[in-house]
């Protein structure tokens, strides 16, 4: 109505005015895209990047996250431990156990470096954000949160229905196929043994691994106040 | 100030219908503010003068200018008022400001702000005011308004007389303020052709800029149509 | 007595007015830009979609320490505030909201000079808070504010002329006595033009180069903080309020409407003017900010032009109706 004066344009007069106007009246009129976050927890996306989450169980102390870490934010303290021989006259094994495994946020950059660095999938990436704190030395969180911090960790999305395969799993059945067709050669002829003992092994990593993965609890909502 | 001047006005009213016939030994109130308000604009007209800080010099011309407004009210003229507001405190002060702001716009005293020829100017100034106060003397006498009947200076009058016994003056004052502001346009436009000329021929000595700047003026000079 | 009486209770209402009516443009205007941008606002403050938002900002002002800088000039800084938001309560003395005596508005004869006089004068504020700053972007914004002033108050006064020319009378109440509903689309150029040039006047937005934060923080008052700064924002929204009700009263009719004449005439007024400080808000959120020249350039290649044709219109149609 009192919209102000056109602009000198060959168009019509102020159609360009009346335009902006139509936009700021018509988006009045809608709904509003403000997230009362505090009020209302925000719909988050599948594989939001929140905090990241320890899986220590598959934590074997390698050191790769850490070194990896362009902010130098990951403190890992282990000791060996020797485990005696399984069998009589065998050799005892060394291994690795993680005293404390920190990370400092008030570092982090959230690169995911050290998730996708991961050879053992201890670490994931959770959607958990609310976890400020007033001294930003509290902020270096120890294992004990980095774990509870796991169980928010949501299951990988579904595939689409014609996706190929998952990798590991693709790899598993292959195995398990040769391997099937190797026993079958192997009773009329015979077999290599040492070939054989390798295809046996190999299966069993890849399929854990993804077996974990999707076995994981799903509290979503459990990091939450 | 005003207010306090209308306030008065509607207070003091009542007042001068019991002074009954004019003297100057029985002031109405109206008399008495009509003085008070007086004293104020010549004591501001006087610092305004005076005073070595030259913004301070052009608020107290607001205050001066604003005290001839309320004198003009207290004798009913009020569309004088209003408009001596208008012009004056709203447009010249305005001006002079704008002017003093893109100068100068000291803070604090101007110590060169003091001519020399003060004795020069002060005698001329009395000799105008001795002039003034001695015509207008001359021509009312002992002329008296009636402030209680209706208005003298209401719009409506002043409408009458302006149009009715002072045509002939208005109309030359009109043709001299249309001449005065064709000149300024004639000047303004000169100078900016002046300024174009000179520009172009700046430009004309570089080769690239001169082909930019030119459609680029043009399309101004479009858009101001 | 009863004069006194009179005026002392039309002082007090409308200094009620003055502190309520900006309170709820400026509050308006926080809701109203904020879901034209698909934000919500305030919600907080006062529980219910935060309706007491400005009594918590002005609570937080008054707490406020009240700075003069160092080399300004201290009187003049301190008296700034006052004289830009005193000739808006003034203003709103003039303004009749419905007929008859209860409402304010009688006192003065010639009212359009009145309230445009003493409008310009709301102006001086920000030039003396301009120069008093010692601060060079409050040095620039006075600057502005001054070349705006000349430049907006020229179409302003003709277009008001035109009606005054229309009514056959300068006073308020007359024009309103004498408007008919034909002169809408009659003084409907005169109009716009008048309200832009208002909106220029008041620094509103896409008018605000005085106050353009992104360039000169905030103009004149870049220095005040405090209540003082309140007093400037006040008067802002008081100016809305004060232009929207002369429009409505110069060009919309004031407490003319279709129906509900007797009685009822403040609320036409209420709403007109309403209508229109929503405008206000709704051209501040959809257009960007004009620059300098396009600012000089508007008011003196399209308003003054535009109102001349307007004062023209007015004299042939007046003249042909007697």
């Amino acid at each position: 109505m009192a919209e102000p004066l056109p602009p000198t344009r060959p168009r019509i007069p102020g159609s360009g005015l009346a335009k902006g106007l139509a936009v700021t009246l018509r988006t009045m009129t809608r709904k509003t895209v403000t997230e009362q976050y505090p009020d209302a927890q925000p719909e988050l996306p599948p594989r939001t990047r929140g905090v990241i989450g320890l899986f220590e169980e598959n934590c074997t102390v390698c050191m790769l996250c850490a070194r990896e870490c362009p902010d130098w934010c990951i403190y890992i303290d282990s000791h060996k431990e020797t485990v005696p021989a399984a069998t009589p006259g065998g050799r005892d094994r060394s291994r690795n156990v993680l005293d404390r495994f920190a990370i400092d946020f008030s570092l982090c950059m959230y690169c995911g470096i050290c998730i996708e660095v991961c050879p053992f999938d201890a670490l994931f990436w959770s959607p958990e954000f609310e976890y400020s704190e007033t001294d930003i030395r509290d902020l270096t969180h120890e294992r004990d949160k980095l774990r509870e911090w796991m169980w928010t960790v949501p299951a990988p999305p579904a595939l689409d229905p014609g996706a190929e395969e998952p990798k590991e799993l693709a790899a598993a059945r292959k195995t398990a196929d040769k391997l099937a067709a190797q026993q079958e050669a192997d009773r009329a002829t015979e077999p290599h043994a040492d070939e054989q003992a390798r295809a046996a092994e190999q299966p069993t990593r890849p399929a854990g691994d993804s077996k974990q993965q999707t076995d994981q609890p799903r509290p979503e909502q459990e990091g939450r106040e | 100030m005003t207010l306090a001047a209308t306030v008065g006005r509607l207070a003091a009213d009542p007042m001068s219908t019991a002074a009954g016939s004019p003297g100057f030994l029985s002031p109405t109130g109206v008399e008495i503010a009509f003085l008070l308000v007086g004293l104020v604009t010549f004591g501001a007209a006087v610092v305004t003068v005076t005073t070595r800080q030259l913004v301070h010099a052009a608020l107290w011309l607001v205050v001066a200018l604003g005290g001839l407004a309320v004198e003009y009210l207290l004798l009913t003229a009020e569309f004088i008022a209003w408009v001596q507001v208008l012009i004056y405190v709203g447009s010249v002060v305005v001006l002079l400001l704008f002017g003093l702001m893109l100068t100068r716009a000291p803070i604090g005293r101007s110590p060169d702000a003091d001519s020399g020829n003060r004795w020069a100017a002060l005698t001329v100034a009395v000799a105008a005011a001795a002039a003034l106060v001695w015509v207008v003397v001359d021509a009312f006498r002992t002329t008296w308004i009636d402030l209680d009947g209706p208005a003298a200076g209401s719009t409506r009058v002043t409408g009458a007389s302006l149009f009715q016994n002072w045509v002939l003056p208005f109309e030359a004052l009109s043709v001299l303020l249309l001449a005065a502001l064709v000149g300024a346009i004639v000047l303004s436009r000169k100078a900016k052709a002046d300024s174009a000329r000179t520009a172009r021929a700046t430009s004309a000595e570089r080769d690239t800029p001169a082909a930019l700047a030119e459609p680029d003026t043009r399309s101004d000079t479009e858009g101001a149509r | 007595m009863n004069d006194a009486l009179d005026v002392t209770l039309r002082l007090l209402i409308v200094f009620v007015v003055f502190l309520s009516f900006p309170l709820i443009v400026g509050q308006t205007e926080h809701k109203v830009m904020a879901h034209m941008q698909g934000r919500l606002g305030p919600m907080y403050a006062g529980g219910f979609h935060g309706w007491a938002q400005l009594v918590a900002d002005g609570v937080k002002f008054a707490q406020k320490e009240d700075v003069v800088p160092a080399g300004a000039d201290r009187r003049i800084f301190q008296l700034a505030p006052a004289v830009a938001l005193l000739p808006y309560l003034l203003v709103l003395l003039a303004i009749p909201i419905g007929p008859g005596e209860g409402a304010a508005g009688q006192v003065v004869d010639a009212g359009i000079f009145f309230v445009l006089a003493v409008m310009g004068v709301g102006v001086l504020g920000s030039l003396m808070a301009g120069w008093a700053s010692a601060n060079k972007f409050s040095l620039l914004g006075g600057l502005r504010t001054a070349a705006q002033l000349l430049a907006y108050e020229l179409p302003m006064l003709l277009t008001a002329a035109s009606v005054a020319m229309a009514a056959g009378t300068v006073s308020l109440i007359g024009i309103l006595d004498a408007f008919e509903w034909w002169w809408l689309p009659w003084q409907i150029v005169g109009a716009i033009v008048f309200f832009v040039a208002g909106l220029a006047e008041l620094q509103r937005p896409p008018f605000d180069m005085p106050v353009a934060d992104s360039e000169i923080i905030f103009g004149a008052y870049t220095e005040y903080t405090g209540l003082r700064f309140a007093l400037f924002l006040l008067a802002e929204y008081a100016g809305i309020v004060v232009l929207c009700g002369l429009t409505t009263v110069l060009f919309l009719g004031g407490w003319h409407g279709p129906w509900g004449a007797d009685g009822l005439g403040w609320v036409w007024t209420l709403l007109k003017t309403a209508v229109l400080a929503f405008i206000v808000i709704w051209l501040r959120v959809t257009y960007p900010r004009l620059r300098e020249d396009q600012l000089q350039k508007l008011s003196w290649t399209l308003l003054v032009p535009l109102s001349l044709a307007q004062i023209a219109l007015t004299g042939i149609v007046k003249v042909v109706i007697q």
